[in-house]
């Protein structure tokens, strides 16, 4: 469904390098670009395979590549070369289990962090993570919309239970939307011209009529490096800034709040759904417990947080993984809640063992 | 055989699993080349005597697992680090017998630029080299090695060279390299074919020895699975398609 979403967003071109698993996006790519006068090619290896994205999208094509935690890894340099070149791009990043090899067939949610913070800086790589067949849909079309529109890499983080599973859906429920195109420059502008930081450069691609460069060292608004000029570091903050100041449109959450309720189980991904169970098991037991499912992980839905945190005495965050790594992230928001996890790896959480951690709260 | 062969029902044993082998059921599928280039390897290695000096880097790919059947140290290494994590146990530990095992994925693809540099600088190692011309472990997705026109899951229509490049010799450019003491290309797919490849094993261990560079070993091999075909299907299609691209025979022998 992320192959289906991204060409219906319009994508263009594809590179892959077979990982389990992932490997099912770069086959679904291989069989269904061409037909739709896209590319998609194979790469000896991961870091080829963003890099060959980088080059189509900075000839104004819509690309995505398509990956797992370690070829993530070999990948990291060239997104923060597309987040310094503001160059827009999808990277599906499909979880699997552990660090290095790791477990090729098992799910797992350990790359939240690897995925939001591989950048030196710390810049805020938008992370959309889907839950259901259908979210890949959507959230793979609003992925690109989100590359294109604010020029930045978008990640979208699933995992082996999402990507691999097969599920049932209903086609006509498909909304027959395409993703927003990048802005255009303007005859004559500099390569990266705004005037305040928060603003998009509009975009101009290589081989048109005006003379393009582009660098990843540190620049300046024409693109040209530059050490550590005032300009330079206004370059640097915009960076951050055209993310940070319209926060709010990046916000994507399902929200189910049940009025009176003390307990918030705050849950993502695959483990959203295992949650989701239990909340209704818990209401139907009587209890009243609220529920938030995010879907855009990164930058933080800050406010649709505090608002399910109202009158909220404990919180429970659901993951799979050791030690909490999106409930680090949160934590600072729960500020006076207690906050609890719910931490596996190896298998997925179940229902039960998340209606169990609500119950012990009564 | 070193040790004595003895009889069963009377009859005389003259073929059995070196003692360098452990006894565990491999995992490869019916008729793949892996098993018979494991055993190969292990035989030399118990009649060189070296098992205790012999030190294997197996990375990912479909023998990930060869440290359950070699019984000496295995490790496994990062897609395409193979030979890399090789030459810092080889520079370490000089006086052992070090090898990686690579398939074409791991050592022609992501590890290209590794290839070429440890046989560049004349790694005093040997490379056993596995062509199936796929990358199996992932399902058999097109390989830098796949033959034009040859279909796999990421080339439905074959491979075309306008769109994926040509087939990758990665032996003959090895060959060039001046660090490069001995490469040769064999295959397992008939009995003869078998000793010969052990006899290459043997030269190269041997020349390990004289520290004067790396040895390159390819063995043409086939996937049944990837390739969709039977064991003997799927021989008889190497000896037909690949052999003429991928031919075997030596590429560069010692002078010295
Ligand atoms: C960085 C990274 N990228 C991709 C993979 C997935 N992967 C595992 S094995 C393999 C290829 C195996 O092919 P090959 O080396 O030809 O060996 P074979 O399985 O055919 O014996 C790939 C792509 C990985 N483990 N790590």
């Amino acid at each position: 469904m992320i192959v289906e979403g991204a060409v219906q967003a319009g994508c263009k071109f594809f590179a892959g390098y077979p990982i389990t698993p992932a490997t099912g996006i770069f086959k679904g790519m291989v069989d269904m670009l061409p037909g739709r006068g896209g590319l998609a090619l194979s790469a000896p290896d991961e870091i080829s395979a963003i890099a060959y994205a980088i080059g189509a999208s900075l000839r104004g094509l819509k690309a995505m590549t398509a990956t797992s935690g370690p070829g993530w890894a070999l990948m990291t340099e060239s997104v923060q070369f597309a987040l310094m070149t503001e160059t827009p791009l999808v990277i599906a990043l499909v979880q699997r289990l552990g660090p290095s090899t790791g477990g090729a067939t098992q799910g797992a949610q350990g790359d939240v962090l690897l995925a939001e913070y591989c950048t030196s800086g710390g810049y805020t790589i938008p992370v959309l993570c889907p839950a259901t067949a259908m979210e890949c849909y959507s959230l793979a079309i609003l992925a690109f919309t989100w590359a294109e529109v604010y020029r930045t890499p978008v990640v979208l983080l699933t995992d082996k239970e999402i990507a691999m599973t097969s599920e049932r859906i209903d086609d006509h429920a498909l909304c027959p939307m395409t993703a927003q195109d990048r802005p255009t420059a303007k005859a004559g502008s500099a390569a990266y011209a705004f005037e305040f930081p928060q603003e998009i450069p509009g975009f101009r691609p290589v081989g048109g009529y005006e003379k393009v460069t582009v660098t990843g060292s540190a620049h300046d608004k024409q693109g040209r490096l530059q050490k550590n000029s005032p300009e330079t570091v206004q370059v640097l903050r915009h960076l951050e800034e055209k993310i940070r100041w319209r926060e709010q449109d990046f916000s994507v959450v399902e929200s189910d709040l049940q009025a009176g309720a003390e307990t918030l189980v705050v849950s993502y991904g695959v483990t959203s759904r295992a949650a989701l169970q239990a909340v209704v098991r818990a209401r139907a037991e009587g209890t009243a417990v609220s529920f938030l499912a995010i879907k855009s992980l990164f930058p933080v839905p800050k406010k649709a947080i505090v608002k399910a945190l109202a009158g909220i005495r404990t919180v429970i965050v659901p993951e799979e993984n050791l030690t909490g790594l999106y409930r680090s992230v949160l934590s600072s928001l729960f500020h006076g809640a207690d906050v609890r996890g719910v931490n596996k790896v190896g298998s997925m959480i179940t229902p039960g063992e998340i209606l169990e951690a609500v119950k012990e709260v009564q | 055989m070193g040790h004595v062969a003895t009889s069963i029902d009377g009859m005389e044993l003259v073929y059995e699993r070196p003692r360098t082998l452990t006894d565990t059921p491999m995992h490869y599928c019916p008729g793949c080349g892996h098993g018979v280039v494991h055993r190969l390897l292990m035989e030399v290695v118990q009649e060189m005597g070296i098992q205790e000096k012999t030190v294997g880097v197996a990375p990912v790919g479909c023998s990930v697992f060869a440290y359950n059947y070699m019984d000496i140290d295995m490790q496994e290494a990062a897609h395409g680090r193979a030979s890399a994590v090789a030459t810092g146990i080889k520079r370490i530990l000089p006086d052992r017998f070090v090898f990686s095992y690579q398939g074409d994925g791991d050592l022609a693809a992501i590890g290209t630029a590794e290839t070429i540099h440890t046989v560049n600088r004349g790694e005093n190692i040997l490379v056993v080299f596995i062509n199936n011309a796929i990358y199996g472990m992932t399902g058999g997705q097109m390989a830098p090695t796949t033959l034009l026109g040859m279909v796999t899951s990421t080339t439905p229509l074959g491979r075309d060279a306008a769109v994926m490049g040509f087939p990758l010799k990665m032996t003959e450019l090895v060959a060039q390299l001046p660090g490069a003491y001995y490469v040769t290309r064999q295959s397992v797919h008939t009995a003869t074919a078998v000793r010969k490849l052990k006899k290459a094993i043997r030269n190269s261990l041997e020349y390990q020895k004289r520290n004067k560079g790396t040895c390159f070993i390819e063995v043409v091999s086939n996937c049944p699975s990837g390739w969709k075909m039977t064991p003997k299907e799927s021989n008889d299609w190497l000896e037909k398609n690949m052999f003429p691209l991928y031919p075997p025979g030596d590429l560069k022998v010692p002078r010295d």
